[in-house]
């Protein structure tokens, strides 16, 4: 069938029309190839404007529309729509801007008439290369898989499971619950921490929609949202695996601590009653705070940081459980003297100055100090430090617990490379936007929640479990369809070289090497469509669908004539 | 909470970041969404910034499509100008009135081409840019303003206030979209659960005289600096002092305020390290001073980020008892160092870095929604341990600074926690 392109110029009131001759641009474009009718109106995006197109397209059985008018910004979706209701491909549909790159910022009323004509031109050129795109539909799994059994995990699992939605909750060790069960209590409220988790443990092993492996290692997880395969083995038994799919992925693995063997100065590993913070969690849940010799400690040193510098980050949670730490101690032995010893203290948030305040008038002591270290002296510990003067100063005390770093689980590597997505800064999942995408990942389908993105206190944890839920409820509904991305990249079987560098620059895991045809393979469910595999291929084997070399092409060479 | 006869749709109040984020988010699940919004345009104070930390992304270029988005939604029904009134009923049935103030120009017929503001003879000062600009009576707050559609003050329109027959912007308009007949409107909602995004403001460092503000020329809070620095601002992004000079050198304050709010307001530490990299960009031989108490800043990215700024070759002072005075040739910031020594340092403008607070309307709204206020005037969470979106009345959540302080990338988390509490229980 011979194309029948209509063009469009809107006046846009006065706005095109004052500073544009458009009679002119209608002369100028008439009688191009394939162009069956030109027409101004005042006011295209009106409903007026858009029933007129609408009846224009039918009436004249116009194959190809191009619109000269505002920013594709503004209308395009308008005139795509315009498009559908009138029985043509939305992607037959070109839209020039003479406003806001022309009319609005051109003084000169030629120049602009000049302008307009070149981008109309341009537009008509650029359609006539244009293809149909059609929307494709895949089935979508509900179901989802949560990797990491601790606070992250639990709550991401109770919030998504339901009679319509299995969820299959991993964990390496041989019981949910991870880090906070080993806590007594939280801050601030100093609310019961284990007794929490306990309570939600019970929940999840209650609830028939969730499936929990412990002792289990996810192995595989390949696909797309939607349809993961998943392999999950059993690290207790041998060649022990099930294999189920799911549409979406959780990673909440958590966080470790940094090991203060790797800063000596603190003495620890080296000298008795010097403590992680995890060790004096877990002795103060054992109900007594004792030194080796059994007695209880008078004095006790919390030191603050310790691994920041070789980290390079700051571990958000750490000034606070400090100060917990110091209630602890208080609690159990009523005479004990609490020195801090911190650079800055971290308390953001609208209830933790406040818990510092309360702290503090137990008479705690917050010293300002760098070049912190530790040493024996007799039966006691002894910090040497410099005080905020620079002064040097030391302090005998009892005990020594240290505050390391928040790191990410040593697995993360292994787990980002199953999943396709990246590590950012400090190791941590990278997030998808470090603004508005806190939860998803450059992996569509696979979320992240927890301090395995970051350092997070518990309700930090928790919002960032609920966040990534609610995710997975607005795009993984039982029952509909998920509609993937149409303009996405396509890579020629004929020109592809097999070299691979499209692999290196996909960010989305989309592309996979065909070893037997030794050519690269777009997945065009994954695709994103973001152009990188076609900035970076050398033999012009990729492009994209809608914005492939002849089009662009074309476009340019009326554009800068 | 599966019953039949509950309604689906969802209220959310305040087209803020959190508020837009929740809209987009439930739209996607085929959910009905109303946005109720204050003001005459949506995104809130994220908008006001030109770059936001830790990776300097202009912050209109990130906000805008999220914006345009709501506004081509067809599940989401956005009612600018509009403020909630009453809210009866319970989780899964709620019944909402709204005010919605007439804009007095149709959103329809308006292309935004602004042809209407010239002719008004009304000249006031714009709130949006902190008062650093002047507004007509029909304007929009600034430009890229979404949806970019102007309204007119009636408090100050000359037509309204003062009874004229003025039709000036009427006149001026080619799309008959100014029509002084629109009335206010109360509509009824029916919705089945609702999301408060109300947002905060910032402390009125008035209420502190030591560091100046409102005394001293080029004292200036830390939204007059964004403003200052925007290239759609009142300067067109250009950094001058009163008399028109580019500042020499400029001191940062940060925790004004703090002591009496009695809570670190997370944010300060990160953007006046981001307003270290604003000056420098503009001015890069200025010398700048940070005051500060303690540097916090959480996160895996953030100490990277001050490291990048201490390049800069910034001065990071930990000081207390800061004063900020008028001396013979510009401004003096008196401290004491952290020896406990006085000293004294001049400068030619001074940014302050005030405490983030509730909005004045925060209790008034907690009242309707029936939900209590924490000690600090926030919207209470019912236990942070539980979850810090949902609140005690079931079928209310909180998202964003209207529950505490906090940055984008937390507010936006809320948001989707908050949808993903509503879409897992109804």
């Amino acid at each position: 069938m011979a194309r029948k392109i209509g063009v469009y110029i809107c006046e846009c009131g006065p706005n095109i029309a004052e500073k544009v001759d458009i009679d002119k641009v209608i002369d100028a474009v008439s009688s191009l190839d394939g162009v069956a009718v030109a027409e101004r109106y005042k006011l295209l995006c009106s409903e007026d404007g858009k029933k007129f197109l609408e009846e224009q397209i039918k009436k004249q059985g116009l194959t190809h529309l191009v619109v000269a008018a505002c920013s594709p910004r503004e209308h395009e979706k308008t005139f795509m729509e315009v498009c559908e209701n009138a029985g043509i491909n939305p992607y037959l549909f070109q839209l020039a801007n003479i406003r806001e790159q022309c009319a609005w910022i051109t003084e000169d009323k030629d120049e602009a008439t000049k302008k307009a004509i070149r981008l109309t031109k341009a537009a008509i050129r650029r359609v006539r290369y244009h293809a149909s795109l059609e929307k494709k539909e895949i089935e979508g799994i509900p179901d989802v898989l949560v990797i990491g059994g601790g606070i992250a995990g639990i709550e991401t699992s109770l919030q998504l499971a339901s009679p319509d939605r299995t969820v299959y909750l991993v964990e390496k060790t041989s019981s949910l619950g991870g880090l906070i069960t080993n806590f007594e209590k939280t801050f601030p409220s100093m609310e019961p921490g284990s007794n929490i988790i306990k309570q939600k443990i019970q929940d999840i092993e209650k609830n028939e929609n969730i499936k929990v492996f412990t002792d289990s290692e996810v192995e595989e997880v390949i696909g797309f949202l939607g349809n993961f395969e998943v392999k999950v083995k059993k690290t207790t038994e041998e060649n022990e695996v099930d294999e189920f799919n799911v549409g979406a992925v959780v990673l909440a693995t958590g966080s470790t601590l940094f090991d203060p063997k790797k800063t000596p100065q603190y003495g620890y590993g080296k000298f008795d009653n010097i403590l992680t913070a995890l060790e004096f969690e877990k002795m103060n849940l054992s109900g007594e705070i004792s030194l080796k010799n059994g007695n209880n400690p008078m004095s006790a040193a919390i030191i603050h940081c310790v691994g920041r510098n070789e980290k390079g980050y700051c571990s958000e949670v750490c000034c606070l459980y400090s100060l917990k730490f110091a209630r602890y101690l208080m609690d159990k032995i009523p005479n004990v003297k609490v020195s801090n010893f911190y650079s800055d203290l971290c308390i953001p948030g609208k209830s933790h100055q406040k818990f510092y305040e309360q702290t503090k008038e137990k008479n705690v002591d917050f010293i300002r100090s760098t070049d912190v270290e530790v040493e024996k002296k007799g039966d006691n510990l002894n910090i040497k430090y410099k005080d905020e003067n620079g002064k040097k100063n030391d302090l005998s005390v009892d005990m020594v617990i240290l505050a390391p770093a928040i790191e990410p689980t040593p697995d993360a590597s292994k787990l980002a490379e199953i999943t396709s997505i990246s590590q950012g800064d400090g190791g941590f999942f990278a997030e998808e936007h470090e603004k508005l995408g806190p939860v998803s990942t450059s992996t569509e389908g696979v979320y992240i929640a927890g301090c395995a993105q970051g350092p997070k206190d518990i309700p930090g944890t928790i919002i960032q479990a609920e966040a990534a839920s609610g995710k997975i409820l607005t795009s993984l509904i039982p029952g509909r369809k998920i509609e993937p991305e149409v303009k996405v990249s396509r890579i020629s079987e004929s020109l592809c070289i097999g070299c691979k560098t499209c692999l290196s620059v996909c960010s989305y895991g989309a592309i996979t090497f065909d070893e037997a045809k030794k050519i690269s393979i777009v997945n065009e469910v994954i695709c994103r469509g973001c152009g990188n595999c076609v900035a970076a291929c050398p033999s012009g084997a990729a492009s994209i669908k809608h914005f492939a070399f002849d089009q662009l092409y074309q476009e340019l060479t009326e554009a800068v004539q | 909470m599966k019953e039949k006869d509950q309604y689906k749709d969802v209220l959310i109040i305040g087209a803020g970041i959190a508020g837009i984020e929740a809209s987009l988010l439930l739209s996607k699940a085929d959910r009905k969404v109303y946005l109720v919004e204050k003001t005459s345009y949506t995104g809130g104070t994220s908008i006001k910034f030109e770059e936001v930390f830790s990776n300097m992304e202009c912050s209109t270029c990130m906000v805008a499509p999220r914006q345009q988005e709501v506004l081509q939604d067809k599940n989401i029904n956005l009612l600018t100008l509009a403020e909630v009134e009453d809210v009866k009923g319970s989780f899964g049935k709620f019944t909402v009135k709204i005010r919605k103030k007439a804009r007095y120009v149709d959103l329809q017929n308006c292309i935004g081409c602004n042809a209407c503001f010239e002719p008004c003879p009304v000249s006031l000062k714009n709130e949006f840019e902190e008062g650093l600009s002047e507004r007509k009576a029909i304007y929009v707050p600034c430009a890229g303003a979404l949806p970019n559609v102007p309204m007119i003050d009636t408090e100050h329109c000359l037509r309204f206030k003062s009874k004229k027959d003025c039709k000036a912007c009427q006149e001026a308009c080619m799309f008959e979209a100014i029509d002084f007949k629109q009335k206010d409107e109360q509509l009824e909602l029916k919705v089945g659960a609702i999301i408060a995004a109300t947002g905060f403001k910032i402390f009125d460092p008035k209420q502190v005289p030591q560091y100046g503000y409102g005394k001293l020329d080029d004292v200036y809070t830390s939204f007059e600096f964004e403003r200052l620095y925007a290239s759609n601002g009142p300067t067109d992004g250009k950094l001058l002092l009163k008399n028109g000079k580019a500042p020499k050198s400029a001191a940062i304050i940060h925790c004004v305020g703090r002591d009496k709010k009695g809570y670190c307001s997370s944010v300060c530490c990160m953007y006046s390290l981001k307003f270290n990299h604003y000056l420098k960009s503009k001015i890069p031989d200025i010398k700048i001073s940070e005051f500060y108490t303690d540097l916090c800043i959480p996160g895996k990215s953030h100490q990277k980020f001050y490291e990048k700024m201490k390049e800069t070759k910034v001065d990071m002072i930990r000081a207390s008892e800061i004063e900020v005075t008028k001396q013979e040739r510009g401004i003096a910031v008196k401290y004491n160092n952290g020896n406990g020594k006085k000293d004294s340092r001049p400068v030619d403008m001074v940014i302050l870095a005030p405490a983030i607070e509730p909005r004045d309307d925060a209790s008034e709204l907690a009242k309707i929604l029936g939900i209590s206020l924490d000690e600090y005037g926030f919207f209470q969470e019912e236990k942070p341990e539980v979850s810090s979106v949902i609140t005690s009345k079931p079928g209310v959540f909180i998202a964003g600074c209207v529950q505490g302080a906090k940055n984008i990338q937390d507010s936006v988390s809320q948001a989707s926690a908050a949808v993903g509490k509503i879409l897992s229980s109804s």
